[in-house]
Formats: structure tokens, sequence, C-alpha cells
């Protein structure tokens, strides 16, 4: 790694918020608590689909304590979504008016003086439903006779995506070498420490005042204006701190929409909490597909042609369901040239919960199938793993045909560095192997579908007298760090330490508009527009230093580790802090103020910049029972400049805490529309004990569209681990697994058939 | 139901509540002393965010009646810090980035605490890692909190160290 | 055998590999052809799409075998 050239970045430094969460102190909005307020509870539908023909809420009014029950019938009925670009995506009611679509979708919402009170008032909530005969499977609700969910939505097909370039017929006749493979990938849940949470506050001046766990403050203010028909300045989203977000708390969810609507009614704040069970059923979860591929390669591994056809689980909603359907044929070309691709996926309503956005977003998905075919092709043709991806690697200045130009690219070194790493762990024992899988991912999303008048970041820098620099960004940190980097980011900048940086986030009141933390989009976009900012304040405050010392026209003057200085001749300059005083003098008692932001211009189909990475993972299967233990996970990892140190670290021990939940532990089975294991018992999220422990080769690259050259970590790096963990099961026992989560029955039944056909067990 | 007294030691101070006796451990430390360091995740016992210190041994407040700690010891999150000074899981914590959204925090630094308490000298990371077993974590995958407990463990925190 | 697809008449090596065409040109006419014979493109993409051992390739293959001999 090159020598850090910089004062903060790259630096072991303690969180921003660290001390406020060691200490208990920080509060969420599972914490907070406002004089006069309401708890409310949800009433949900026990049928996978049917029509509502009338709601009854007398006996539950009875009920002493209670103060409001409403239902759809009491909003405006906005059909609403997150892609507010495309009006036809926007489906989803939240308190639904005519029909339920999914078990556990909202049909009624009470608020009462007590938790237990509001819950004992749903059961006295009489609503009559005409039950409608109902599709899970999207194999099923494609056929022609199946009900049809939405209205006007033939044979359930929501969304359709396509990806195409080169001559794909013609790439496949130069193939030498075809194979074809299909795969069954599944859901999985957000799981968040902190389920959804809102409280809710109304008041008669017309605003409304919304404490919620949220990625995205102002994603939240925008969307409910549009369902409750407020202005959305009027409207102030607070979320200091958010238990977990992972890609399940960007879109308007039934916490906000039903606290919100009682809160209007009553002029009083209300508290909806989710039940652990209600966060597993009723929120949207990661899209279940069903993966066709099929390849074909020169004899020497030269990648020629690929089509892929996918099917995805849409659920009853649509939501960010539009995007993972395009992102995973997107990735699933990653990362390698390839002369002919094409993709075609095809996402399906079916009556059960909404699939959606989580970390990753469709890229695990599309990498199990990729890396392992390219596996199984390799060892068809008895080629090396690493050889073949290294011939067929991205490449900095690479175009993929009409979607994106590849910047800054440390794949080839990636490789590398895994190869040596490899080959340093010597033999390995029976049943055990290391499976690799690459990976490349976007650092966050061009495509405005939100349809935002806003820049897509901002940050306003502001230096008081003492020097301490208030710095006001819309990026929400949800545990990722970023008011950290962001500190980081403006701290090397501006040319001061750490400890000058005062952060504010969270609230739509005090701070610019961002689209929030979702797509990875960060630390480059706010990362970006905190840069400018800051370079703003500095090129101010040097003004005044220029015309204090009066140094010839030639000299340049900077701000280093809190030193003003003559960059020719370092040691003559004076203190930030006096600077400051001095120029706060200068304008009349004014602070500096210095503004930027960020929106991708021209920068392809996806994303300014792409992370890459090859992961390598050592498994141990049991052949008797079929249990994995992961011993060991291994990352080569590109993500141009890292900015906070403890933070990616912390970002690939997390990612690969989840994705090898994805690759082998977070089996979520959904049976007639009704999830069968919406708890922390059954749901099987790893334990300190089975965590294996991770290594990280960091990989030195700049990236141009970057903030010093950073791009994303911590998304991308939940692409390659159920890959290479199903390449290490292949490995160590020759087995190919074609589903995910890969569970402990599935390579036990593996190693049988393998027994009937003749192979050796 | 008849409401019943309650007299218990919380972080160093005696309390007396008068409660609905179905009232849980972490309910009365939430809601009626208010100390929201503590927090809830599930409702099968199964998360660990609620993890406080009940004579010193590591319990899930959800598990536990209030009523059932009368005369007890309690310590929370927020009895850690003496005299503004951090304990040294806290100052490990903060040191080795072992936290990411913070919610699991509290609950796992009075696990960590309970556990070092009673294991000075744990003779491996697999023994840490048993000791937080009880404790869900979404965000880190554990094994920056095993780092933080072990350098509390190799003395990094000691008074004069 | 090989066989002329039924909508752009380009040659293909066999049956199956006629049927793949057609399902992966997925353009209008092509789509079309399936509604002139009575077929579901969108029940037999799904077919293949979720089924291993592309049933319907061979089913499609068989029928324009039929109709481009008889």
């Amino acid at each position: 790694m090159t020598a850090n050239t910089y004062s903060v970045l790259n630096t072991r430094v303690h969180n921003v918020d660290g001390y406020a969460k060691v200490t208990g102190r920080a509060t969420y909005t599972f914490d907070v608590k406002l004089p006069g307020m309401l708890y409310g509870k949800i009433l949900r539908s026990p049928h996978p689909h049917a029509r509502i023909i009338s709601i009854d809420p007398t006996e539950a009014l009875k009920l002493p304590g209670v103060k409001a029950v409403v239902t759809g019938k009491d909003t405006l009925g906005v059909k609403q979504g997150i892609w507010r670009r495309y009006p036809e995506l926007c489906d989803e009611q939240i308190l639904t008016i005519e029909k339920v679509r999914y078990i556990g979708e909202p049909v009624a919402a009470v608020a009462a003086i007590t938790e237990e009170i509001a819950e004992q008032a749903l059961d006295l909530i009489d609503v009559l439903y005409e039950v409608l005969p109902f599709v899970d499977d999207p194999m099923e609700a494609i056929k022609k006779e199946a009900p049809m969910i939405h209205e006007g939505v033939e044979r359930n097909v929501n969304v359709t995506r396509h990806i195409e370039w080169g001559d794909v017929e013609e790439a496949f006749e130069e193939a030498e070498y075809v194979r074809e493979d299909w795969f069954k990938l599944g859901g999985q849940a957000h799981m968040c420490m902190e389920t959804r949470a809102t409280v809710a506050s109304y008041t008669s001046d017309k605003k409304l005042t919304v404490y919620t766990s949220t990625q995205s403050p102002y994603y939240h203010q925008a969307l409910l204006a549009g369902v409750l028909g407020l202005r959305e300045s009027d409207i102030r989203v607070i979320a200091h701190y958010v238990g977990g977000g992972f890609g399940g708390k960007f879109e308007l969810d039934a916490s906000q929409f039903c606290a919100s609507v009682l809160s209007m009614k009553l002029s009083k704040p209300v508290k909806i909490v989710f039940t652990r069970e209600e966060d597993f059923i009723a929120t949207k979860r990661r899209t279940p597909m069903f993966y066709y591929v099929r390849t074909g390669v020169k004899k020497d591994g030269t990648f020629c042609a690929r089509e892929a056809r996918v099917f995805t689980n849409g659920g009853a909603y649509t939501g960010m369901g539009a995007t993972a359907l395009y992102l995973t044929g997107f990735f699933h070309s990653f990362p390698y040239k390839w002369k002919a691709y094409r993709y075609d996926g095809y996402r399906v309503y079916t009556n059960s919960l909404p699939s959606s956005s989580m970390r990753g977003f469709g890229a695990p998905q599309a990498m199990f199938c990729s890396e392992q075919q390219i596996d199984w092709i390799a060892a068809d043709l008895g080629l090396d793993m690493i050889e073949i991806r290294r011939k067929n690697a991205h490449t900095t200045g690479y175009e993929v045909p009409g979607q994106a130009t590849i910047g800054s690219c440390g794949l080839g070194q990636c490789l590398d560095r895994i190869e040596e790493w490899i080959k340093a762990r010597g033999t390995l024992p029976k049943n055990r192997a290391i499976g690799i899988s690459a990976a490349g991912f976007m650092t966050g999303g061009i495509f405005n579908w939100f349809d935002s008048p806003y820049s897509f970041s901002s940050a306003v820098v502001t230096i008081n007298y003492d020097g301490v620099v208030e710095l006001h960004v819309g990026a929400q940190d949800i545990g990722q760090g970023s008011n950290t980097t962001l500190a980081m980011i403006c701290a090397e900048a501006l040319g001061v330490k750490l400890e000058n940086i005062k952060v504010h986030s969270g609230d739509t009141d005090h701070c610019p508009a961002d689209l929030g933390a979702w797509g990875s989009r960060q630390t480059l976009m706010a990362g970006n527009a905190v840069k400018m900012a800051a370079e703003d304040a500095k090129k101010q405050l040097l003004e005044f230093a220029s015309a204090k010392f009066g140094y010839n026209i030639i000299y340049d003057l900077d701000i280093k580790d809190n030193w003003v200085h003559n960059v020719a001749r370092p040691e003559r300059g004076m203190h930030y802090a006096d600077l400051v005083k001095e120029a706060l003098r200068g304008k009349d008692g004014q602070r500096i103020i210095g503004r930027g932001h960020y929106t991708p211009h021209r920068k392809g189909m996806i994303s300014p910049a792409y992370s890459y990475m090859v992961q390598a993972v050592e498994a141990e299967i049991d052949a008797e029972t079929g249990k994995l233990s992961i011993i060991h996970c291994t990352t080569a990892h590109d993500c141009g400049q890292p900015i906070n140190t403890l933070g990616l670290i912390g970002q690939l021990e997390g990612a690969a805490s989840m994705a090898v939940g994805y690759g082998c532990l977070e089996n979520m089975p959904v049976e007639d529309g009704k999830v069968m294991n919406p708890n922390l018992v059954d749901y099987k999220i790893i334990r300190a004990p089975n965590m294996p422990e991770c290594e990280i080769i960091e990989i030195d690259t700049f990236e141009p569209e970057g903030p010093y050259g950073a791009k994303e970590a911590g998304e991308g790096l939940t692409n390659p681990t159920a890959a290479a963990l199903g390449n290490a099961i292949f490995h160590a026992t020759g087995l190919q697994m074609k589903q995910a989560p890969i569970m402990p029955e599935m390579i036990v039944n593996a190693f049988k058939e393998k027994k009937k056909e003749g192979g050796t067990p | 139901m008849e409401k019943q007294l309650l007299r218990f030691n919380v972080n160093d101070q005696e309390y007396e509540l008068f409660i609905n006796p179905k009232t849980l451990l972490v309910e009365a430390l939430r809601d009626h002393l208010g100390f929201a360091g503590t927090k809830r995740g599930c409702d099968t016992a199964s998360c660990g965010v609620c993890t406080v210190m009940v004579n010193g041994m590591a319990v899930k407040g959800c598990s536990v009646l209030a009523v059932q700690v009368n005369g007890m010891n309690i310590t929370t999150v927020e009895g850690l810090e003496k005299d503004g000074k951090l304990d040294p899981v806290q100052a490990a914590f903060l040191d080795e980035g072992a936290y990411q959204c913070g919610f699991c925090t509290s609950g796992m630094i009075m696990s960590a605490r309970a556990f070092l308490n009673e294991t000075p000298a744990p003779k491996d990371a697999m023994e840490i890692r048993r000791g937080i077993e009880g404790n869900l974590c979404r965000c880190t995958g554990y094994n920056s909190i095993v780092r933080a407990i072990d350098a509390v463990a190799k003395g990094k925190y000691r008074e004069g160290a | 055998m090989s066989l002329k697809c039924p909508v752009c008449g380009k040659l293909k090596k066999d049956p199956v590999d006629c049927a793949r065409h057609m399902f992966g040109t997925g353009d209008k006419p092509h789509k079309a052809w399936f509604e002139t014979q009575g077929l579901s493109y969108i029940d037999l993409l799904l077919s293949q799409a979720t089924e291993p051992g592309n049933k319907a390739y061979i089913e499609v293959g068989e029928l324009i075998a039929r109709t481009q001999q008889g």
C-alpha cells in the first residue's frame, strides 16, 4: 500500500457518534417519548388475497383508552411508490382500501393510551373480507388462469427489463464450449436490530414532525407530503440515530404512514414500533429469483456470449423492485468483458410480502449464479479458476457497451493477491476447500427515478469563531459511519483536525436534501459535496490569509493540520484558529460559509464509478450432516482511496456476516403466502461463534469521480460471499449447489444424488 | 392486577417502584426509570439487546419480571461510566470501532463486561465468541467486538497501562 | 436437421437451436409467431427459464420441424 499522504484520510479514528453509542446515550426512534404521546398498532390482513367488504371499528372505539381507529377511507387513498417518475409503478396504498394482496398488509390502525390497549383494540375491529383465490408462486402467477393481483396488469407481469449488446447468436456460434444452468435464489430479511419505528406528531398549525428509523429523511419527507396532502416543507423528519437499514428503510412503510394519519386525526403524537414478527412479515425483503444462465466460451477460457433469463418473485407491490430487476441483470455481466450479452428480466406480482432492495440490490443473486458457473466451466475445461477470470476481467477504460465506462479498476491486482493468498494457505484437509468469487459494484446510481428537483447530495460548512466547523449534510448515518467519513473528508479538504468538525445530519429542518443512504452512494456523492463545500470555505479563508501575508503572487497558500501556510515555505504561516478570528472580523462578524453539491451528469446508465473485489472463502463441509463451517474469509478489495479505516474493516466484516447468512443460513420459506419463520429463533442469523476470521487486502487505485479517489465499500462486499461459499463446496466435494441459501439438507441430498449416479461419495 | 412494590438498586442508586407485576425488567428500567440505553429487539428472548447485569450476571431484561429482582443490584450501560471515566470495555469498543448502528451495543457491552468479570483471562478467541453468543449484531460481524474484548483481557486498559 | 426460422428465415442447425433463436430474439414479430400457433410466449419462456431441461425448446422445436416438413 502506498504511504498515506493525507492527514486525516485512512487513519484509525473514533467514530464521531461513538461516545453516544457506547454510553447508551444515543436516542433512536425506538426511544422517543413525547408529552401526551399515544401508542399505535396496526390491524393486518390474515388473507393473502381478499376484497375488503367492510371495516367496523365500533367495538374497538368503545374500549376505554382507545382514541381513534383509521382505515384507508380516512386517507387520500394515494397509490404511492418510490419510483415517483413512473406512476404505473406507484401501486401501494399502505392502508389499502379495496383489497388486500398479502398476509400482513395493513387494513386499519388504532391509537390508544397504552400499547397494550391498542393491541386489545385490534381484536375488536370487525373486518369483513371476501376471500379471493391467491397465488404466491411466480410460476403460477404468470399463468393465464392465475388471479389478477393488480387491475390491468396482465399475467401479473409487473416490470420487464432487457439488456443486450453484441450479436448473441453469432457469439454463441463462435464459442467452443457452452454450458447452461438453472438456479433458484431465496429472499432475505433485512433484520435490522431496530425494527421499523415512527413517532409522528401533527400539530394544529398544520405542521407534522416525524421521528423515524430511516435511511433517507428527505425521501420520507417528500413521500409523506405526497400521501398526506401536506406541503413538503411543513413536514420535519428527524432521524438522529438509526438502528440499521440495509435497504429496507428508505421506502414509505406502515409505521410512518399510519402514525402520521392517526396523529393528523388526533393532533397528538402517535408512536408505532413494529414487533419483530411484523418486521419479518410485513416489510419488503430481498427479491427471490429464478435464474437461467447460458454461457459460451472458447476452450482457452475466453468469454464469448452469455444469455440470462430471470423471473423474480415481486410480491404484492413494486417498491424498489424495478431497480433490483435491472441491477441483477447488469451485475450478472460483472466483472467481465463479454463479446455479446443478453439479459431478460421479468418481475411477477404474487400474493406474498413485497420484494425490494436489500444490500447488494440483486447482485448477490447474480453472482451466485455467474461465479459458480464460471468455476464449473473452468473445471469442465481443465482451466485454472483464477486464470479464467484474469483473462476476461474488466480493466480501466473498458466500455460496457451502452451501459457504463469503467474508471478505476483494481480487479487484476485483486486476482493476483488472492492467488498468492490461496497458494500460501497450502494443502487443506479433506472436505475443506477455498472457493472464490469476483465482483464489481456501483458507487451510487445516476437515475433520478424519485424525480427529485434537488441536487443528489448537498453540504454546508460554517466556521465558528473558535475554528469549529458546523458541517450540515443530508446524508444519513445508519451505522455505516457516514457522519465520520464525511467529517474526515471535510477535515482533510479544509486542512483541519478531525476534532474540529461537528456533523449535523438526520433532520430535514436543519440539513440540506440528500437522496440518502442506499445504492452505495454517500461516500462518493455526499463526499464530493462535502469536499466542494470545505474547499469553498477554505478558499474564502485563504483570501484573508493572502491579504494578510502579502506574498508574491506566484506563491500558494494552503491549510494542513490546522496550520495555514505558504506551500513553498510551510514553516511560514499562522494558526488556522487565528485566521478564522481575523476572517470573522473582516466579514463584519459573519461566519465563513462554504457550499457544495453533487449530481452525476453523463455518467452512463448506472453509476459514476465501480468498486471491485475478489473474495476467497475457506469452508469445511460435514458430509454426514451437510453442515458448513466457514473457516476464513479473505477479500482483496478495491474501493479506491479508503477514507474511514475502521469503518472499512467494519463494512467488510459486517457485509460478510450478512452475505454468509444469504449463502447458508437465512432460509425464509413462504408457504401459501405466509412467512413460516418470522422470529429470531427460527430465522437463523449468524452468531459470534460461527463468524469466520476475515482479512482485507487493500488494493490501491484512484477513482477520478470520487472524493480523493474514493469509491464505495460495504454493499459490493455482500456480492461475492454466497458464490464463493458455493465454489468452496464444489472444490471440496464436487457438488454443484444451484439454490441459495444452501441448507444442510440440500447438501445431504446432493451427496445422495451423486452416490446414486455412481459418483464417489 | 394489583400493583406491587419493587425495591432495587440500579447503577448504585436505590429505587422504589409501584408497578404491575407483569412488568418486565427491561420495561421497568426503560419506561419507569428512564434508562433508555437498554433496548428491545424481539419477543423471543433471542437477540440480547436488552442485556443488563443482575447481581453481576448477564441477564436478558426481557426474560425476567421486574419483581423477580427485588432487592438485587442491577447495572445498565448507563452505570458503567464512573465519575466521567469510561469503563475499559467502553473505551475498547471506541478504539476498535466495535459498533456501527449501535442498537445492539448497550446489550453487547453488558455481556462483554459480565463475561470479562467472570473470565478475565479467556484462553482463546472462541471463548470470547461464546461469551457473546447470546447477543445478535447485524452490522459488525462480531469480529471487531471480539478484538475489543480481547484488548481489555490482555490488559490494554489497565490503570497505568 | 437444420431448420429455417419461420419468422426471419435464419438457418439454424437443429430444431432446439431454432426454438432457442425464436425465444432469444424476443422481438415483436418472433413473439407474435407464438400467438399464431396458439401458444403463450410468456408461459413457455417461464417454463424454459425455471425448469431445467429446456422442455419448451424441445416442444417448440418439434412444432417448427413439423410445420416445415408437412
